[in-house]
């Protein structure tokens, strides 16, 4: 493997460690609020969850697009 | 009779948080480790009825963990999740081929890996044949 293949792959894994770990915490915690599992939501609060939560997915398929090419998930 | 346990290992304590709230909320008991250390403690001391566990941990990888399991008669049956952050390529044949029932790339949905959990220990309380 030459030295900027090298780099590369290592750059790979750590961007998908790194954002696929921050993008687990943002959908596990909204899921459990959409949920009602920390108490239950206004409206309006359930909401701006959601539009949080469906931006996260977007997030993800880049991702899974960008660094695994596959756009769905396994 | 006895809750179903849970052993959940990562490093990242807001992933166990988490995966705790959700399992909880599900009826599991969960128990925690950080590293691969721990987490072979755990699995000897808590003798726990699934493990969901990430790849990259301190003190040796899960690859290491599964590796410990494997070579433990008393141990070798307890079904195993992974669920990663790390690349597909490479890492889900090699944790499949490893013993792990299932594999999963974070973030995953809550109704998939907690569909995965119940076939898992279905398979292992031999209930479920792993291709059905």
């Amino acid at each position: 493997m030459t030295e900027p293949t090298r780099r590369t792959s290592e750059l790979t894994a750590y961007l998908s460690h790194e954002l696929r770990n921050s993008l687990a915490c943002i959908q596990q915690f909204g899921n459990i609020l959409i949920d009602g599992l920390a108490g239950e939501l206004s409206g309006e609060q359930r909401e701006y969850v959601c539009i949080m939560l469906q931006n996260a997915s977007k997030i993800r398929k880049v991702l899974d697009s960008a660094l695994d090419g596959t756009p769905d998930p396994v | 009779m006895d809750r179903t346990k849970i052993l959940v290992v990562d490093d990242n304590p807001t992933i166990r948080k988490g995966l705790s709230v959700r399992l909880q909320a599900n009826g599991y008991e969960v128990l925690f480790a950080e590293d691969a250390i721990s987490a072979t403690a755990a699995l000897v001391t808590e003798r726990p009825d699934l493990m969901i566990l990430d790849l990259g941990l301190p003190a040796g990888d899960g690859f290491v963990v599964m590796e410990r399991l494997q070579r433990n008669d008393r141990l070798a049956n307890i079904p195993v999740i992974v669920l990663t952050g790390r690349e597909l390529a490479c890492n889900r044949d090699r944790a499949l081929q490893a013993g792990a029932a299932a594999f999963f790339q974070k973030p995953v949905d809550d109704g998939t890996l907690l569909f995965a959990i119940r076939k898992a220990l279905d398979v292992s309380r031999g209930e479920l044949r792993f291709d059905e």
